[in-house]
């Protein structure tokens, strides 16, 4: 049709539906004009009027019937059949609150999860990264068969830099927070020190100013800084004229380049937890200061991004061979290591996506039980109704015409549950982001959104289409003279039926089987985390980071005397037991290493080097913590600059690289032809901390003594107070001690131990308890699925039970009868499930912890529970059966 | 007589747009002279009549106009639209080339 007619035709069409009244009025008076005419003519041609009228009417047949053709040919008739076939629906529910309240309860429930879970997964997942072409932004890593993700040292990235052709631009990054002093309380800010283009690779631009440049990254220069726009604004009050103005930062004047725009997103970094986003408050050059050959420490995060139409395959390959190159040019081999290189958005979403689609995936298994639960349901109902339905035919109803009122009521129905589904996800995506552990990526992108609507819409009607069909294709087939002569005891010839109902409950059990291994698996997992060893003892211990700058503490003596002052002040104070400080705690994700020390005697595996995490720490820093001694000694305050200079390690250290002897006593140097005074002894051995609580073991580590090594890290430092009972006051304590010694000093991030612990299993109980909910949701449906089945079941053959009985069976024979029966529904479906858990034991070994996803325990304890719960569900209509009178049975034969 | 039932319902459709290209007429007026045209032989009853008259309106071949009959009372008269016109072309192009075929057909013994 050419678009003007159609647009005619559509007006004809709104017309006669909405003046519906003029148009049927219109067609009646068209109508009889015509029969007038007729009239006319059978008098003109000689009838007597009486006559001539009837003969008229017979001639020209039923008006109704015209009338209604003339209606069907208006094709309107569609229209006006839906809002009665509404209505009819409406009614007939109403009639019967229960299996509509099931229903819509079981299709929302199911609904409203699957639409929060997508939620989140939408907003953590599908949304890109904010930055333009995010696609192209990857990070690299150093990389070892023992060291997959290594940090990178500041000279090999320079090479890399200056020699690789795959990236538009390539940056590194490193923490180093800044205390901001000026007027009012020091501040502790949140910085990064960033190479030249850093920005570049984001592909973000400084709203106001400029950004660094090589100039900046000269040893000597990079008094400068970025300031990020909620800083400018808090302790700048926005001021207009900041570019360019000098600040104090580790009190020193740093002059201000520029101000970043609002909502600059960090690119996520694990050492110091800093989550994702919007935390950082100042960014300054990193200056690539001291010996271009020292090509031991790695400490940089690298960043770069992809030059258009380059593979981050590509661009690993060219590194690999750089990095190669470099290693030979000083004198390494290269030994096994490569680069790797990963995107952006992997990197920072990684482990978390796996989880999140596992709950997709659980979440689409609860709503298919649910769906499966809203059929069977609807099919008990249409067979119920087969007799009301044979009637129908018999009268002249059309089967589409009844498919389609059936189909409606099951459309308006699963709207009604996608309603209440919407309604929970709303709900559901504010009570799931407040439950989402800490540091979960991008938390801050998810919202219920127009897509989650349109899914959850689209999934609502995809289960109305799902379940509606198949009972309303069933029941129209049904043999209408069959049907009216059963007479009231309504058809049970529906074997077909009855196979489907049964198949379908067996399909929840296993489904439901299948969810329940898996929460059993991540309940195990997350006993085996609460009970695992942490290596120390992070109860009652308060923690705080301070930072001294070294125009304050220009030499490491001031440094130290401030130290050993805080620790002796401390310890001395009520309700402290030890007071330690190091350059970091555990468990927050410290990973830098040093490497290429030699250890006399031991020479390391062919083509690798010594590597070791390496921290500093005061005496009683190990007991604050609770580390323990293996053997050997702490530090004590003998070990001072001018004693021989000592070392501890931890057990891991111990056994990789003294394998075959006691590593106490041994010796190790980070010179490269050491004079006797370069070597260090190892005096004591500690046991091992994990770098994460579920990291799969501990790094090989050391510590130096903080009074004979000067500090590298800018001076910061972490400190440990353990109390002998509550760490409440002790917050209090420990900034009053430290600003008596200095109070230009900030105290920050003050935390106790446990907080830190407890956060890093939030993800694991926060899976277990998602996947927990789903289970426990999953195993209802389908007992209600059970119960529904064999109720039904049971009702169909009351008389035969009052038969059975009558003939002489005992009540207990015929609740066997039905508990068999349950059971033969429920124990194929715990096999299915036990199988299906088993295809997806690759999928559940990544989300749990020491525990195989075989596991028989598990596996053994949900068949168990499945079918007791049937057992449980088939018990009502069990003795239901056994109240059937025989004495009824027999008189209505 | 052939009953109109015999007719498929695009000749009948055929029949009326080209009763009415001449001149609007209403609905009496179309079943009289097709009638009258075909010697009795094709009858239109009332109940296929009205029926494509309105699915023809439906569909924009037609337009229906309420005036004063000859007999003083008013009547809804159809007349073509120029849709109407070019569809009118369109069939009576195909039932040419329908009956030639069938012609084809019979005499091939």
């Amino acid at each position: 049709m050419n678009p003007r007619r159609w647009l005619g035709a559509m007006k004809m069409r709104l017309r006669t539906l909405l003046h519906r009244g003029r148009v049927e009025r219109e067609l009646d008076k068209e109508l009889r004009f015509h029969l007038q005419q007729q009239i006319e003519e059978n008098i003109a041609s000689g009838l007597p009027p009486e006559d001539a009228r009837y003969a008229a009417i017979r001639r020209l047949g039923g008006a109704e019937q015209i009338k209604e053709e003339c209606r069907d040919m208006r094709q309107t008739a569609y229209l006006e059949d839906l809002g009665k076939d509404l209505r009819y629906a409406g009614r007939a529910l109403r009639k019967s609150p229960g299996f509509a309240a099931a229903i819509v309860l079981t299709l929302g429930l199911s609904i409203g999860a699957n639409s929060a879970i997508f939620s989140v997964i939408d907003g953590v997942l599908l949304k890109p990264l904010p930055y333009p072409h995010s696609d192209r932004i990857v990070r690299l890593f150093f990389s070892s068969n023992s060291y997959p993700k290594f940090p990178l040292n500041p000279f090999d990235f320079r090479d890399f830099r200056s020699r690789s052709h795959s990236f538009d631009s390539l940056a590194a990054f490193t923490r180093s927070d800044v205390q901001l002093s000026g007027s009012g309380e020091p501040v502790r800010l949140a910085a990064f020190r960033v190479t030249a283009g850093y920005f570049r690779v984001l592909g973000l631009g400084p709203e106001q100013g400029r950004e660094f440049d090589a100039k900046d990254e000269l040893p000597g220069s990079g008094r400068v800084v970025i300031l990020s726009d909620r800083l400018w604004r808090t302790q700048f009050g926005a001021a207009p004229d900041i570019v360019g103005q000098k600040i104090t930062l580790d009190s020193q004047p740093f002059t201000v380049l520029g101000v970043m725009p609002p909502g600059t997103k960090h690119p996520g970094n694990d050492y110091h937890a800093l989550p994702y986003g919007d935390s950082v408050d100042a960014w300054w050059p990193f200056t690539f200061e001291g010996n271009p050959n020292q090509r031991g420490s790695h400490y940089m995060e690298g960043i770069g991004r992809l030059k258009p139409g380059k593979t981050p395959a590509e661009a690993q390959a060219e590194m690999d061979a750089l990095v190669t190159e470099v290693s030979r040019e000083h004198g390494r081999d290269g030994g096994g290591w490569h680069m790797l290189v990963i995107p952006l958005y992997r990197e920072i979403v990684g482990a978390d996506e796996r989880m999140l689609l596992v709950l997709l995936g659980a979440v689409g298994l609860v709503l298919l039980i649910a769906c499966a639960n809203a059929a069977n349901l609807l099919l008990a109902r249409a067979t119920a109704r087969q007799r009301e339905i044979a009637v129908r035919m018999a009268l002249g109803a059309a089967r589409s015409r009844l498919l389609r009122q059936m189909l409606t009521e099951s459309l308006l129905l699963a709207l009604a549950g996608g309603g209440f589904g919407a309604l929970l996800a709303l709900g559901g995506v504010r009570a799931l982001v407040a439950l989402l552990p800490a540091g979960f990526p991008r938390v801050d992108s998810i919202h219920v959104n127009a897509s989650v609507f349109g899914f959850t819409l689209l999934v609502a009607l995809a289960t109305g289409l799902l379940f509606g069909l198949a009972p309303a294709m069933q029941s129209s087939r049904v043999n209408v003279q069959q049907a009216l002569r059963e007479g009231a005891r309504g058809a049970t010839g529906s074997k077909h039926h009855q196979r489907l109902r049964d198949a379908l409950v067996v399909a929840e059990v296993g489904l439901a089987s299948v969810l329940l291994v898996g929460a059993g698996l991540m309940l195990r997992s997350f006993v085996n985390l609460l009970r695992m060893d942490p290596g120390f003892r992070p109860d009652h211990v308060l923690t705080a980071n301070l930072s001294l700058p070294d125009t304050e503490y220009k030499t490491p003596a001031s440094a130290l005397h401030f130290e050993d002052q805080l620790t002796a002040n401390l310890a001395a104070a009520p309700g402290v037991k030890y007071a330690g400080i190091g350059t970091d705690l555990p468990w927050t994700g410290y990973d830098e290493n040093d490497g290429g020390f030699l250890i006399q005697g031991e020479q390391p595996p062919p083509g690798h080097e010594f590597h070791a995490r390496y921290h500093f720490a005061s005496p009683d820093y190990f007991r604050a913590l609770g580390i323990p001694l293996v053997r050997g000694r702490f530090f004590t305050g003998a070990d001072n600059h001018d004693a021989p200079a000592v070392l501890i390690i931890n057990s891991t250290m111990a056994r990789l690289y003294w394998p075959h002897r006691d590593a106490l006593g041994g010796r190790v140097s980070f010179e490269d032809n050491p004079k006797e005074k370069d070597w260090m002894t190892v005096v004591g051995i500690v046991g091992d901390v994990k770098d994460q609580p579920a990291s799969g073991g501990a790094e090989p580590a050391f510590w130096w003594p903080m009074a004979q090594v000067p500090l590298l890290n800018g001076g910061v430092m972490s400190v440990a107070v353990r109390s002998d009972s509550d760490t409440t006051g002790l917050a209090d304590v420990l900034r009053r001690e430290v600003h008596r010694l200095d109070p230009t000093l900030a105290v920050a991030d003050v935390r106790q131990m446990d907080q830190i612990a407890d956060a890093d299993l939030a993800t694991a109980r926060f899976s277990f308890f998602l996947v927990g909910l789903f289970a426990a949701l999953a195993i209802t449906l389908a007992a209600i699925g059970t119960y529904g089945v064999i109720s039904y079941s049971v009702g169909q053959r009351t008389h035969e039970f009052g038969m059975r009985m009558a003939l002489g069976a005992a009540r207990t024979d015929v609740l066997r009868l039905v508990l068999s029966q349950g059971t033969r529904l429920a124990l194929p479906g715990v096999i299915l499930g036990a199988a299906g858990a088993l295809a997806l034991a690759r999928v559940l070994r990544s989300l749990i912890f020491e525990v195989s996803p075989t596991d028989p325990l598990t596996f053994a304890a949900v068949g168990t529970l499945v079918l007791v719960v049937a057992m449980v569900a088939c018990y009502i209509p069990a003795r239901r059966a056994t109240e059937a009178d025989p004495m009824v049975a027999l008189r209505s034969e | 007589m052939s009953k109109p039932s015999d007719l498929i319902q695009g000749t009948l459709d055929l029949l009326i747009l080209k009763t009415i290209s001449l001149e609007p007429k209403h609905g009496w007026a179309i079943a009289k002279r097709i009638e009258q045209v075909s010697n009795e032989a094709l009858q239109i009853t009332q109940g296929a009549l009205y029926p494509a008259l309105h699915r023809l309106e439906q569909q924009g071949w037609i337009r229906g106009e309420w005036r004063a009959s000859g007999t003083g009372r008013e009547a809804k008269f159809y007349a073509l639209t120029r849709a109407g016109r070019a569809q009118l072309a369109k069939e009576l192009a195909q039932w040419d080339r329908l009956s030639n075929a069938v012609a084809l057909v019979i005499n091939m013994a």
